[in-house]
């Protein structure tokens, strides 16, 4: 068997690969053959993930939601130089950036949570707003990097989505709530802020569904 | 109802029993339904009527024969067996009037 094709079936899951390669060895597939095989069915699993609805909303949510979060984090940067001219106060830049830290990671951990076997694409589809909005920027009194104040929190929430995959609904519920708060009270009531709170809000559902399920299942 | 390909995997496994793993379904598949089957097709097939509950699955034993690698051991459930059965009776049913069922030479149009 080639050493091609034993490479490839990093892509497989482990038990897919033991699998397929001891299939490989039985039948004396090689070369070629062997690495086609393997292939073939690397594309055929990625196909299948994707006739379920969630890489689909998922890359969506990711695209969608590195687009807003872009805003977001260029309005905290240009607020945080106002504080440090004193013209905007610490309570109002504090909500501010809570508040992104807190869309950013709910969008990511919705996101990593549906993503499931297909987050690099949603990874990708993240990336390519970032690279535009950074190559294209040209407020020179502000750093490129200004607008990628979210990344971190929202790589953090992915990566936990992808483990966890749902929140308790009570931790998810109180999330939500806190969330919506502190929109209240810090005001920025725009069209795009209650768009960044779906995540929030369909972890809760997501969470509440779940736990239902299970209680089906338990009774 | 299951689709062709998933009906030939699932009788081909229970045709094996108990020694129905991947490279030994794969081969009963060609041998008696005399088609290809690559590799990919097997294993998305398996693991899509796997999530259906009509297959279960698990790893059996590593042979020096695979190189050390363990088989992936397949098996129809008895919800399986209610879909093939299914799929067999719609076939018959279907093909109850077919030429190349009855044997009768087939009308001129």
């Amino acid at each position: 068997m080639s050493s091609l094709a034993e490479m490839a079936t990093t892509f497989l899951a482990p038990r897919d690969r033991d699998a397929v390669l001891g299939d490989l060895a039985e039948t004396g597939a090689s070369g070629w053959s062997a690495l086609r095989s393997v292939m073939g069915l690397v594309v055929r699993q990625q196909m299948e993930f994707w006739r379920a609805w969630q890489p689909w909303v998922a890359s969506s949510a990711a695209f969608a939601g590195s687009l807003l979060l872009l805003g977001v984090s260029f309005g905290l940067s240009v607020d945080s130089r106002h504080l440090l001219r004193g013209e905007r106060g610490y309570g109002s830049v504090l909500c501010e950036a809570l508040l992104m830290l807190s869309w950013a990671w709910t969008s990511g951990f919705a996101v990593g949570s549906l993503s499931g076997k297909t987050p690099w694409v949603s990874g990708m589809l993240c990336a390519i707003p970032c690279l535009s909005c950074v190559l294209r920027f040209q407020d020179t009194s502000l750093s490129r990097l200004c607008v990628l104040l979210f990344l971190l929190p929202g790589v953090v929430g992915a990566v936990q989505g992808v483990r966890r995959a749902r929140l308790s609904h009570r931790t998810a519920l109180t999330l939500a709530i806190a969330m919506t708060a502190l929109m209240l009270v810090w005001g920025g009531m725009y069209m795009r802020n209650w768009f960044l709170f779906l995540p929030a809000w369909w972890l809760v559902a997501h969470a509440e569904r779940s736990e239902l399920s299970n209680e089906k299942l338990g009774a | 109802m299951l689709g062709e390909f998933e009906y030939v995997l699932m009788t081909a496994a229970a045709g094996l029993g108990e020694s129905a793993y991947g490279a030994a379904i794969r081969e009963e598949i060609e041998k008696v339904a005399g088609r290809s089957c690559s590799i990919g097709a097997l294993y998305t097939t398996i693991e899509r009527l796997e999530k259906k509950g009509l297959l279960k699955t698990w790893m059996g034993e590593a042979t020096a024969q695979r190189g050390g690698r363990a088989k992936r051991m397949v098996r129809v459930t008895p919800k399986g067996m209610h879909a093939a059965k299914e799929f067999y009776e719609a076939m018959m049913r279907v093909s109850r009037n077919a030429s190349w069922a009855t044997g009768k030479p087939e009308r001129a149009s």
